[in-house]
C-alpha cells in the first residue's frame, strides 16, 4: 500500500472509530499515530514528535486566547447580565406579536457578544428567558426552539471560539474574522425574529405580547446593559486597534465579566468554583481535541494526501460553486451528527487548501474570510438539528415538561432560515466582506 | 476510591483555573503598564512567556477532570442500537484506549522533560528553564493517566458484572 492509500484509508478507519464512540481526539490521535509508524516503517518518528508536541500544542501563544475566552463566557453567565439583556430587550420588542420570543433571541445577540460559546448562551439566556415565555402563553414547542437556536447566536456574533481556532489553522487574522462575522450574525438574529414574527402571524403559538413601555423606560432599560456594550467594545475594538493581541483581549475580557459578576453579586466561592471547574471542562475537552487534529494532521502530511487532493481538484476544472455546495452540505450532514468543532478540526486542514485552489473572482485572503464564515454557520446548524443537536436538549431538559419531540418541531422554523441564510451568503460574499473592507 | 481520584481531579483542574485567572490578572496589568509608559512604567517583563507557561499547565490540568466528567466530544448516535453488553464492553476498549493514550503523552512529555533540562534550554527573555514548565505539565499528565486508570478499571469491573 502506498503512503497516499494510507491517507485515504485513515479516513474511514477514523469514522469507524469516531461513530464506535471513541472521544473524537482520542481517535484522531490514536489514528494518527498508528498511521505515523505504518507510514515511516518504525515509531521512532512518532516517539521523537511526541516528546515536545504536546507542550508546544497546549502552550502556543495563538491557542491560550481559547481558555481565556472561555472563562469571560463563564463569567458572563454568572454576572446577571442576560436578566438585563432581556428586559432591555422586551422593553424594546415585547409588545408586538410573538416579542417575548424576538426579546429572547434580541437578549441571546447581545449576551453573543460576550460569549464565545453556544451552549452557555442557549442555558443562560434559557434560564432567564424560559419562564417568561411560558408565563405569556407561548407554546413550549416555540419556546424552546426559539432559544436553542437563539443560542447559536453566542458563537455566530463574534467573539467566537469556532472562528478563534479557524482563524489559527488557516493563518488568518482573527480581528478581520470577527468583522467578516458581525453582519452574518446580525442576519442571522434578524432571520430568527422574522420566523417568529411569521409564526406569531399565522398562529397562537407564540402567546400574548407585553404592554407597550415608554420611550423613557426604554432607554432606561437599555441603558442597564451598558456593561455588554464597554467588554464587546473593548475586546473587539481593541483587537481591530491593535492597542492588545487577541490574546489579551480575551484577558481583558475576562476581566471585564468577572468584575461586573462581582459587582452584581453573582460570584460567590461556590460559583466562582462552577466558573473554573465549568472553563476547565472545555478546555480539555477543546484541547484534546486540537492535540489529536495535530497528530493526525502532521500524520496526513506525510502521506502527502492533502498535497495530492489539491492538485487533483485544481486539474480537473470542476465548477467551483458545485464544490462549494457539495463541502457545505457535506458540513451540514456531518453536523447533525458530529460537534462543530471536531469538524473544523478535522476538515478544514484538508479542505481549506483544496477549496482556496478554486477560483471565486476573490483574492486569497477575502476568500479565507468568507469560507470561515460559510463553515461557521453549516457547523452551527448541527447545533440545532437532531438527533444529537445539544442547544436542543440543554433547553429541553431545562423546561421539564416540553416533549424532545415538540423542540425538534419547534426549532424547524430557525433551521430554515439558517438554510436560507447560507444561501443568501455563498450567493453575496459581499455581506461577509463588506465591513472588513470599510475597516481595512 | 471515587472520592480521592475525584479530589484529585478537582484540585488539579481547580489549580489550573487559578493560574488562568492569574494570568488574566497579569495580562491586565501588562496591558496597563504598557498604555502608561509615558510616565515610566511598562508592561511585564515576559508577559507572553508567562502566559504561554501558565496555559500549558492550565490545559494539562484540564484533561483529568474532562475524562472524569466525561466531557470529552463524542458521537453518541449509533450507542442505542448496540445494546448493553456491547456498549460496555465498548466502554472498556475506550476506556483502555484513553489510558494508552494518556501513558504515552505522560512518558514522552517525561522524556522532553530530559531533554530540555540536558540542554539547559531557557525562555527567551525571562530566562526561566523551559525543563520546570514541563515538570509542572507532568503533573497534570501523571493525573490524567491516574484518573484514566481508575475510569478503565471501573469500566472493566462494570464488563464484569454484566457478564456475571
Amino acid at each position: 500500500m502506498s503512503n497516499l492509500e494510507i491517507g485515504i484509508w485513515s479516513f474511514p478507519v477514523l469514522l469507524a472509530l469516531i461513530f464506535l464512540r471513541v472521544p473524537i481526539g482520542v481517535a484522531m490521535f490514536g489514528v494518527g499515530v498508528v498511521g505515523s509508524v505504518i507510514v515511516n516503517g518504525t515509531p521512532l518518528m512518532m516517539l521523537a514528535q511526541l516528546k515536545h508536541l504536546t507542550y508546544g500544542t497546549f502552550s502556543n501563544y495563538s491557542f491560550s486566547i481559547v481558555p481565556l475566552f472561555l472563562l469571560m463566557g463563564q463569567f458572563a453567565t454568572v454576572g446577571g447580565l442576560s436578566k438585563a439583556l432581556f428586559k432591555a430587550a422586551e422593553a424594546w420588542m415585547g409588545h408586538r406579536p410573538g416579542g417575548v420570543a424576538m426579546a429572547a433571541i434580541g437578549a441571546c445577540a447581545g449576551f453573543g457578544a460576550i460569549c464565545g460559546s453556544s451552549l452557555a448562551t442557549a442555558a443562560t439566556m434559557g434560564q432567564v428567558a424560559l419562564p417568561e415565555l411560558r408565563r405569556f402563553g407561548c407554546s413550549g414547542s416555540l419556546a424552546t426552539g426559539a432559544l436553542a437556536a437563539g443560542g447559536t447566536l453566542g458563537i455566530l456574533i463574534p467573539p467566537s471560539v469556532i472562528l478563534v481556532i479557524y482563524a489559527i489553522l488557516t493563518e488568518q487574522n482573527i480581528a478581520k474574522l470577527f468583522s467578516a462575522a458581525l453582519l452574518p450574525g446580525l442576519l442571522a438574529a434578524a432571520g430568527y425574529v422574522l420566523a417568529i414574527y411569521v409564526i406569531a402571524r399565522l398562529s397562537g403559538a407564540a402567546g400574548s405580547p407585553t404592554e407597550r413601555m415608554p420611550y423613557g423606560d426604554r432607554f432606561r432599560m437599555l441603558l442597564r446593559i451598558w456593561p455588554v456594550i464597554a467588554i464587546f467594545a473593548a475586546v473587539i475594538g481593541g483587537i481591530y486597534v491593535g492597542v492588545f493581541t487577541p490574546t489579551e483581549a480575551a484577558a481583558v475580557g475576562a476581566a471585564g465579566t468577572g468584575l461586573v459578576a462581582l459587582l452584581n453579586r453573582g460570584l460567590n466561592r461556590q460559583s466562582f468554583r462552577a466558573c473554573i471547574l465549568g472553563t476547565m471542562s472545555s478546555t480539555g475537552m477543546i484541547f484534546l481535541i486540537i492535540l489529536g487534529a495535530a497528530v493526525f494532521n502532521t500524520f496526513l502530511a506525510t502521506t502527502r494526501l492533502p498535497q495530492e487532493l489539491s492538485v487533483f481538484v485544481a486539474t480537473q476544472a470542476l465548477n467551483p460553486w458545485l464544490v462549494l455546495v457539495l463541502v457545505l452540505v457535506l458540513y451540514l450532514v456531518f453536523g447533525c451528527v458530529m460537534d462543530s468543532l471536531s469538524m473544523v478540526l478535522l476538515t478544514v486542514p484538508i479542505l481549506f487548501p483544496v477549496m482556496s485552489a478554486l477560483d471565486f473572482g476573490l483574492t486569497p485572503e477575502e476568500f479565507a474570510l468568507w469560507f470561515g464564515v460559510l463553515v461557521l454557520i453549516v457547523v452551527e446548524v448541527g447545533l440545532i438539528t437532531p438527533p444529537v443537536g445539544l442547544n436542543l436538549f440543554v433547553i429541553n431538559s431545562m423546561a421539564g415538561d416540553v416533549p424532545i419531540g415538540e423542540t425538534f418541531r419547534g426549532v424547524m422554523p430557525f433551521v430554515a432560515t439558517d438554510l436560507a441564510r447560507v444561501v443568501v451568503l455563498v450567493l453575496f460574499p459581499v455581506i461577509s466582506l463588506a465591513l472588513v473592507r470599510a475597516l481595512y | 476510591m471515587k472520592s480521592a481520584v475525584e479530589r484529585l481531579a478537582v484540585w488539579t483542574a481547580l489549580a489550573g483555573g487559578l493560574v488562568l485567572v492569574a494570568l488574566v490578572g497579569l495580562t491586565c496589568v501588562s496591558i496597563a503598564g504598557r498604555a502608561l509608559s509615558g510616565i515610566g512604567l511598562g508592561p511585564v517583563p515576559g508577559d507572553y512567556e508567562l502566559v504561554e507557561i501558565g496555559i500549558g499547565f492550565a490545559v494539562f490540568a484540564a484533561l483529568p477532570w474532562c475524562h472524569l466528567n466525561r466531557g470529552n466530544a463524542t458521537v453518541e448516535l449509533f450507542a442505542p442500537l448496540l445494546g448493553d453488553r456491547l456498549n460496555r464492553a465498548l466502554d472498556a476498549l475506550i476506556d483502555l484506549a484513553v489510558l494508552a493514550m494518556a501513558a504515552l503523552l505522560a512518558w514522552r512529555l517525561a522524556v522532553g522533560m530530559l531533554d530540555k533540562k540536558a540542554f539547559f534550554e531557557t525562555t527567551f527573555i525571562l530566562g526561566f528553564e523551559i525543563w520546570q514548565a514541563y515538570t509542572l505539565c507532568l503533573a497534570g499528565a501523571v493525573v490524567f493517566c491516574v484518573v484514566a486508570l481508575w475510569r478503565a478499571g471501573e469500566s472493566l469491573a462494570a464488563l464484569r458484572g454484566a457478564r456475571a
